[in-house]
C-alpha cells in the first residue's frame, strides 16, 4: 500500500511517501501563489524516484495552513453577516477589553467582517429557546437583494440563542438559498460552532464564511490535479482536532482546518507513544518560528474547542479572533531557532516572539541578519555544527553569530564573553519553553514530571534534554524523520469527526429523553461524516464526554461517558467522577453546590493505523562515533570535548554517554552530560537522564 | 547575591529567568480564579487581581490579567494588613481576608485575600488576590447609604483560614448576610484555592533554584524598575502642571483639582482643592484614589515596565482627608469608581502640557455598573439581582481612533448577552454602537453603545444609576480634537436619569442607556477624506456629523 502525506507550511512543504511501511520524505520551498504546485512537484518527485505512478498511490493526506494564512493576510471572500435586530455590532464590540493594560496604544483585531457587510433582521429567542419575533419573509428577500447588490461571496447568520433553538437560522438559511445565487456561500452558527456566548461563535461562523470560498476552491483544484495525474485513491484532509476527514466536510467547515499542521506533530507522538509503550507523553516540535507543546494520554492527544487565530498585537493573548472548533489542545511559543535575541527597553535579556524568518535569517546565515537568533547562540556554543546544515544546502559563519551576540546582547547587557550570552540566550528561550509546558500542565491538571518528551521539528531535539532538566522529566525521546515530523504524522492519524452541543442544565434535573435524542442526533452526525471514509469492514468506534461545572461557576470539567447518559444512575455516576476531578484539579470541592451539565461532546473514529517496526540492524553492529567536537557546558562554565555521532550509525544495545551530538540531515540532537544515548527497536533515539549515584 | 556587589554572568541570567518566571506565577495564581470564581463579572469579565508580594509586604509582581484598581490598593494592602495581624503570629496554613474599603479596593465588595508562604518555617513571601463579590449584605450595589456600616458587613483583618483549617464562623457570616450566600462563599473561597496555586508554584520555582529567600530576586526587580521609572521620568521636563474636571455627582457637580510636580526623577500629586466628601456612596477612599491616579500616570510616561512597588513607589498622589477622592470612615463608598477612574483623565490632562502630542484624549470614564434587580411578583417572578457593566468610548489616541465600547482606565470587559440572559430573567433589545458618540478629530474617539433592557417576566425592575456618569459633559478632546457625546439614561415611560438614586423600569418597560464616547485628538479639518468615508458608510457617523463637522463635500 502505498501513501502520500503533504505538509504545507508558510516556508516549506514537507512531502512523505509510505510504502510497505518504509517511509521516504522530501522537502521543498512553498509556492505561496498556487500551494499544490509545490506539493505536486514534491510528490511527483518521490512518486517517480520509487519508480511507481500516481496510481499506486491509495490515499493521499493533506494539512495545510492556508486557511490560517488567509484570515492572516485577509484575503478571504467578501463576507456578510446577519444577526439579530438591535445587535449589529457585537462581532466588533468583542469581549469590549484591552487584553494588555498599560499599553494605550494597542489594537484589537479588526473584524472580519466590516460594519457596512453586517446586517440585522427583526427576530428573536429568548434564553430557554421561546420565541419572542419570528423573522418575516419579506424581510430576508429584502435583504438578499441587498447582498446580490454588494456582490457578497459569503453570508454567515449568526442570531441569539441560536444554540438553544436554531429554527429562525435553518429558516432564514432556506430562504437565502431560494433568493441568493448558487455560489453564495452561507454558513450558520448552529452548524459551525453550536455554543453559548455569542461573540465567539459568530466570530468562527464568519472566519468559516471567509474561508470557505479559497478553501473549497483550492481543495477542489488539488483533488483534480491529482487525479489528472492519474491518482485514483482517496484524498483525505488532516482537522485541527487530529483526525481526517473527507474532501466534501473539510470543504463544508473549512475553519476546522486551522491548526492542521501542529495536529500532524501531535498525531506523531500518538504513533510514537504506542511504539515505545509510554503513557505520558509530551509532544514537543520546534521549528523556526514557533514551539508547540501538547499532552497524550495513552497515546490519545488532549484536545480543546477554545482557540485563537490571527493575533495582532505581538502574539497576545486576546489579541486574536476566537475560534471554536475542536483543536488538540496546545499552546504555541514565539520560540524557534529564528527567534531574535536583544536587551529590551529594562535591560532585560528577551528572546522572540520576533524572528528573523528565513530572510533575512539568523545573522549566520549570512543573508543580511544582523540580529541574533538562537540559531545563532546555538552555533556559538558548538550545538550546530557550521557546515551540514540543512542537509548541506547552507554553510553557516560562526564569526558573524558571535559579533551580532556581542554586539545585541553580551555587551549591553554586561557579560563577559559572547559565549556567556549565548548561554543565556538559550537559557531565556529554553526557559520560556519550559514555562509555557508547566503553565500548560497546571491547566490541565497533569504532574510533568511524569511526562517522557517527544521532540520533532528542525530545532526541537537540540533543545528538548534541557527543557526535561528544567522540568524535572527523565526521557526524551528523537523519532525517526524527526524533521518532518507532521507530515509523517498525516499517515497515523485515524479517519476521526468531533460533535459538540450546549446543554446547560441542572444535574438534578435533566431532560434524559432529550438527551438520548441529542446523543443519538451526535453519533448519527458524526458517523455520517466518518463510515463512508473507512475501507469496507473497517470499524469505528463512538467516544463520549461531558464538560460539568458547579452551578455559578463558568469553567467547565471535561469527564469521559463509558456509555451514553440515559438513566438517573448514569447522572449520579457522571456527578460523582466530575466531583473526584474536581478535586484533583483544584484540591478542593464546594459542599452543597449543585453540579450543571454544560455540554456534551462526541467523537466517531476509525482505526489508528498499524505499527510497523523497522528492520532489525545487524546484531554485530557497534556505534560509530565520527569524531569529537568541543561544546559550551553553562554547569562548568567552559567547552567540553563531546561525541559526534551521526544517526545512522548508532547500533543497539550499550547506552553511549553524552555529552554528544547525535546529527542527521534535518536536524541534530544534543546530549548533555549527565544523559545516555540508546536505540530503539523502532528506530527511535532515547535519551535517559543517567541515575547520580 | 545582593543589589551591592556585581552580579556574575549566571546570576545575571538567572534573575532575569526568575522574574519572568514569578511574573506568570501571578498569571496562573490569575487564571485559576477565572476557573473557578462564580460571580459572572469576575469569571466572564475579569474583575480581579494576584500579585506576588516579597517578605516586607512588597509586590515583586502582578497578573497581565487584572484591573488598577485592584492591583495597585493591594500593592498596599499587604503592609496594611499586616500592621493589624503581624507576620510573626502567622503560622503555615494561615489566610488573611478583609473587604475593609480602607485596607483593601475601595468598597465593601472586594475581598482581599493575603497567604503567606513559608519555607523553612520562616515567611519568604504572599500571594495576594482580590475580587469582586457580588452581594455581601447591606444595600447590595447603590449610593443610597449613608454610611459605610449601611452599604454591607464589613469584616476587619481576621484568618479565612487558621493553620490549614477553615474559618466557619467567618465564611457563617458572609453565608447568613448575603443575598446569593453560596457564590460569596465560593468566590471567597476561589481567592484561597487561587493563592494556594500560586504559592505551590511559588515554592516549586525556589526548591528549582535552591532559593530560601526571595529578598535578593526582590532587590533586583526593584533596582531594575526604579531605575527605569526615573530615567523615563527624568525624560519629561520638571515643573508644575494642573487640570481638573467637574463630574456629575450624586445629584450636584463635584470638583476634582490635580497639581502635578514633575523633578528628581519623581511625579508628585496633590489633589486638594477638590470638592468636600459627600453624603452619598459616590466617595473614593485616598488608597483607591492613588490606585487609579498612579495607573494614569504609568500608562503615559513608563508603560513598558513591569507593575510593582519600585515602579510605583516614584508615583506619589496625596490629599487632605476629606474630600471626596481621600473620604474617611464612615463614608459611604460603594460607587467609588465614579471618582476614581476620572482620576486618569486628570492625570493625563496634566501630563499633556509636559508631552504635548503625546496623550491620548479624554475616555468615558467610569464603568457603567448595570446593577438591576427584580422586584419579587409571585411565583412567576421572583426577585433577582444581576451585575453587568455597560461601556462607552476610549478617547482617540496620537496615531489612531479611540477603542469603540472598550473600558478605559479599568480593564473589566462585558458579560456576553446570552450569558446575561441566561443568569438573570433579563431581556436585551438592543446593544449596538452609538452614532456620532464619539468626539471628531484627526482621529476620532472611540464610539459609546446603546442598550436597551427589559424585563423577562411582567415584573418591575429597580436599577441603581449609581454609575451613570458624564451625562452632563461628555469626555474632552486633545490637540483641537472635539468631546464625545455624553452619557443618556432613561426609561421608556417618559423618566429621565438625572441623579445616582435607585430608579424602577413599570412592567413592560425598558431601560434605555448611551454611554459616552471617547474624545477626538487633533483637528476634525486634518482627518482624511477617505477615514470620513469609511465612518459614513459603516454608519459610526452620521451624514450631518460629516459634512458639518469633517467638511466632507
Amino acid at each position: 500500500m502505498t501513501r502520500l502525506a503533504i505538509d504545507i507550511g508558510g516556508t516549506f512543504t514537507d512531502v512523505v511517501l509510505e510504502r510497505e511501511g518504509a517511509i521516504h520524505s522530501h522537502k521543498l520551498l512553498t509556492t505561496p501563489a498556487a500551494p499544490e504546485e509545490a506539493a505536486l512537484e514534491g510528490s511527483a518527485f518521490l512518486v517517480s524516484e520509487l519508480g511507481l505512478s500516481f496510481a499506486d498511490v491509495r490515499t493521499v493526506i493533506h494539512g495545510t495552513t492556508l486557511a490560517t494564512n488567509a484570515l492572516i493576510e485577509r484575503r478571504g471572500a467578501k463576507t456578510a453577516f446577519i444577526t439579530t435586530e438591535g445587535f449589529r455590532d457585537i462581532l466588533e464590540m468583542a469581549y469590549e477589553k484591552r487584553f494588555e493594560q498599560y499599553d494605550t496604544d494597542l489594537q484589537l483585531p479588526q473584524a472580519l467582517v466590516p460594519r457596512e457587510l453586517r446586517f440585522t433582521l427583526r427576530e428573536r429567542i429568548a434564553a430557554d429557546g421561546r420565541v419572542l419575533a419570528a423573522p418575516d419573509r419579506e424581510d430576508v428577500r429584502a435583504l438578499a437583494a441587498r447582498l446580490c447588490d454588494e456582490g457578497v461571496e459569503a453570508v454567515a447568520v449568526g442570531f441569539l440563542h441560536a444554540t438553544v433553538n436554531p429554527a429562525h437560522e435553518k429558516l432564514v438559511h432556506d430562504w437565502l438559498r431560494e433568493d441568493l445565487p448558487a455560489k453564495v456561500t452561507i454558513c450558520l452558527s448552529c452548524e459551525v460552532s453550536p455554543e453559548i456566548r455569542e461573540y465567539e461563535r459568530f466570530s468562527t461562523t464568519c472566519a468559516n464564511a471567509y474561508v470557505r470560498p479559497l478553501m473549497a476552491h483550492y481543495l477542489h483544484r488539488f483533488d483534480a490535479a491529482l487525479r489528472e495525474r492519474g491518482f485514483a485513491g482517496q484524498f483525505m484532509l488532516m482537522l485541527s482536532g487530529g483526525g481526517l476527514t473527507t474532501l466534501e466536510q473539510a470543504a463544508r467547515i473549512p475553519i476546522r482546518l486551522v491548526e492542521s499542521g501542529p495536529a500532524g506533530g501531535v498525531a506523531l507522538g500518538a504513533r510514537v507513544a504506542r511504539e515505545t509503550d509510554e503513557a505520558k507523553l509530551l509532544a514537543f516540535d520546534m521549528g523556526g518560528t514557533t514551539a508547540k507543546i501538547c499532552f497524550l494520554e495513552d497515546a490519545v492527544p488532549a484536545t480543546t474547542r477554545r482557540f485563537e487565530v490571527a493575533r495582532a498585537w505581538r502574539d497576545i493573548k486576546g489579541s486574536g479572533l476566537p475560534v471554536r472548533v475542536p483543536t488538540t489542545e496546545l499552546v504555541e511559543i514565539g520560540a524557534g531557532g529564528g527567534s531574535i535575541a536583544r536587551r529590551d527597553a529594562l535591560g532585560r535579556l528577551a528572546v522572540g516572539p520576533e524572528s528573523a524568518s528565513s530572510v533575512p535569517g539568523p545573522a549566520c546565515y549570512a543573508l543580511g541578519g544582523a540580529m541574533p537568533a538562537i540559531t545563532d547562540a546555538n552555533v556559538v556554543l558548538g550545538k550546530i555544527r557550521p557546515e551540514g546544515f540543512a542537509g548541506g544546502k547552507i554553510t553557516l559563519q560562526p564569526e558573524l553569530a558571535t559579533a551580532a551576540i556581542e554586539e545585541h546582547v553580551a555587551t549591553p547587557l554586561g557579560l563577559s564573553s559572547a559565549e556567556w550570552a549565548a548561554a543565556g540566550i538559550l537559557e531565556v528561550g529554553e526557559e520560556a519553553m519550559a514555562n509555557a509546558a508547566r503553565v500548560h500542565a497546571i491547566e490541565q491538571g497533569k504532574d510533568v514530571t511524569r511526562y517522557t518528551i517527544m521532540a520533532s521539528g528542525g530545532a526541537g531535539p537540540l533543545h528538548a534534554v534541557r527543557i526535561a532538566e528544567k522540568l524535572g522529566i527523565a526521557r526524551v525521546i528523537i523519532p525517526t524523520f524527526a524533521g518532518v515530523g507532521s507530515a509523517l504524522g498525516f499517515l497515523s492519524a485515524p479517519v476521526a469527526y468531533e460533535v459538540a452541543r450546549s446543554t446547560l442544565a441542572p444535574m438534578e434535573r435533566l431532560d434524559l429523553n432529550r438527551l438520548a435524542m441529542l446523543q443519538e442526533e451526535m453519533r448519527r452526525e458524526a458517523s455520517a461524516v466518518v463510515l463512508p471514509a473507512l475501507a469496507e469492514g473497517e470499524p469505528a468506534t463512538i467516544s463520549l464526554a461531558a464538560e460539568l461545572r458547579y452551578s455559578g461557576q463558568g469553567h467547565a470539567l471535561r469527564v469521559p461517558l463509558e456509555k451514553p447518559l440515559a438513566n438517573p444512575a448514569d447522572a449520579k455516576a457522571l456527578e460523582q467522577a466530575f466531583i473526584t476531578l474536581y478535586r484533583e484539579t483544584y484540591g478542593t470541592v464546594l459542599e452543597n453546590n449543585p453540579v450543571e451539565l454544560v455540554a456534551l461532546s462526541l467523537i466517531c473514529r476509525g482505526p489508528a493505523a498499524p505499527l510497523v517496526e523497522a528492520p532489525a540492524a545487524d546484531a554485530g553492529k557497534q556505534t560509530t562515533i565520527a569524531g569529537t567536537v568541543k561544546v559550551f557546558d553553562p554547569v562548568r562554565g567552559e567547552f567540553v570535548e563531546s561525541a559526534l555521532v551521526p544517526r545512522e550509525g548508532l547500533a543497539p544495545g550499550q547506552p553511549l554517554p553524552g555529552p554528544a551530538l547525535v546529527s542527521e540531515a534535518q536536524t541534530t540532537a544534543y546530549v548533555p552530560t549527565g544523559w545516555a544515548i540508546t536505540l530503539h527497536p523502532f528506530g527511535h533515539v532515547i535519551l535517559d537522564r543517567e541515575v547520580r549515584p | 547575591m545582593n543589589a551591592t556587589t556585581p552580579l556574575s554572568d549566571a546570576d545575571i541570567i538567572a534573575m532575569n529567568v526568575l522574574w519572568n518566571r514569578l511574573i506568570s506565577v501571578s498569571e496562573e495564581q490569575a487564571n485559576a480564579l477565572l476557573r473557578v470564581a462564580f460571580g459572572a463579572i469576575v469569571r466572564e469579565s475579569g474583575d480581579l487581581s494576584a500579585g506576588v508580594f516579597d517578605a516586607e509586604g512588597r509586590m515583586m509582581a502582578q497578573a497581565v490579567t487584572g484591573t488598577p484598581g485592584h492591583v495597585n490598593t493591594m500593592a498596599r494592602s499587604v503592609c496594611a494588613m499586616l500592621e493589624h495581624i503581624p507576620a510573626d503570629t502567622l503560622v503555615e496554613g494561615d489566610v488573611l481576608v478583609t473587604n475593609d474599603p480602607w485596607l483593601g479596593a475601595g468598597h465593601v465588595f472586594d475581598f482581599v485575600v493575603v497567604t503567606p508562604a513559608f519555607v523553612n518555617g520562616r515567611i519568604v513571601g504572599y500571594l495576594a488576590s482580590t475580587c469582586h463579590v457580588v452581594d455581601i449584605g447591606g444595600l447590595g450595589w447603590s449610593a443610597e447609604g449613608r454610611s459605610v456600616q449601611e452599604e454591607g458587613v464589613l469584616f476587619p483583618v481576621m484568618k479565612l483560614r487558621k493553620a490549614g483549617v477553615l474559618n466557619e464562623d467567618f465564611l457563617g457570616i458572609v453565608t447568613a448576610n448575603s443575598r446569593i450566600p453560596r457564590e460569596a462563599r465560593g468566590d471567597i473561597i476561589s481567592l484561597m484555592s487561587c493563592n494556594d496555586e500560586g504559592l505551590k508554584r511559588l515554592l516549586d520555582l525556589m526548591a528549582e533554584y535552591e532559593l530560601t529567600s526571595l529578598q535578593p530576586l526582590a532587590a533586583f526587580i526593584f533596582e531594575r524598575s526604579a531605575t527605569a521609572t526615573r530615567e523615563a521620568i527624568a525624560r519629561l521636563p520638571a515643573g508644575i502642571y494642573s487640570a481638573d474636571t467637574t463630574l456629575d455627582g450624586y445629584d450636584a457637580p463635584i470638583e476634582i483639582r490635580a497639581r502635578m510636580t514633575i523633578g528628581d526623577g519623581v511625579i508628585e500629586v496633590d489633589l486638594a482643592g477638590s470638592s468636600p466628601a459627600a453624603p452619598r456612596g459616590i466617595n473614593c477612599p485616598l488608597g483607591y484614589s492613588q490606585a487609579y491616579a498612579s495607573f494614569g500616570i504609568k500608562v503615559a510616561v513608563a508603560p513598558h515596565v513591569p507593575n510593582n512597588h519600585a515602579s510605583l513607589e516614584a508615583i506619589r498622589i496625596t490629599a487632605p482627608s476629606g474630600l471626596i477622592v481621600s473620604a474617611e470612615r464612615p463614608a459611604p463608598v460603594t460607587a467609588r469608581h465614579v471618582v476614581g477612574q476620572a482620576l486618569p483623565d486628570l492625570m493625563l490632562g496634566c501630563l499633556a502640557q509636559a508631552m504635548p502630542g503625546q496623550i491620548l484624549a479624554e475616555s468615558a470614564g467610569a464603568l457603567w455598573v448595570l446593577a438591576i434587580s427584580g422586584e419579587d411578583a409571585g411565583p412567576e417572578a421572583r426577585s433577582f439581582a444581576s451585575l453587568n457593566v455597560a461601556l462607552g468610548g476610549m478617547g482617540a489616541r496620537p496615531a489612531s481612533d479611540g477603542l469603540s465600547t472598550t473600558a478605559f482606565p479599568s480593564g473589566v470587559g462585558v458579560v456576553s448577552v446570552e450569558v446575561a440572559e441566561s443568569v438573570a430573567p433579563l431581556i436585551y433589545e438592543r446593544k449596538e454602537f452609538a452614532p456620532d458618540s464619539g468626539g471628531a478629530g484627526k482621529w476620532r474617539g472611540g464610539l459609546g453603545q446603546e442598550i436597551r433592557i427589559r424585563a423577562a417576566k411582567d415584573q418591575a425592575l429597580i436599577v441603581s444609576a449609581a454609575a451613570f456618569e458624564r451625562l452632563r459633559r461628555g469626555a474632552e478632546g486633545r490637540e483641537g480634537g472635539l468631546s464625545g457625546l455624553p452619557g443618556a439614561a432613561r426609561i421608556t415611560d417618559g423618566t429621565e436619569i438625572t441623579s445616582k438614586g435607585l430608579y424602577r423600569v413599570p412592567p413592560g418597560e425598558a431601560l434605555v442607556l448611551r454611554t459616552p464616547g471617547g474624545g477626538g485628538f487633533g483637528p476634525a479639518t486634518e482627518r482624511g477624506t477617505e477615514r470620513v468615508e469609511d465612518d459614513l458608510r459603516r454608519g459610526m457617523i452620521t451624514q450631518a456629523v460629516a459634512h458639518e463637522i469633517y467638511g466632507l463635500k
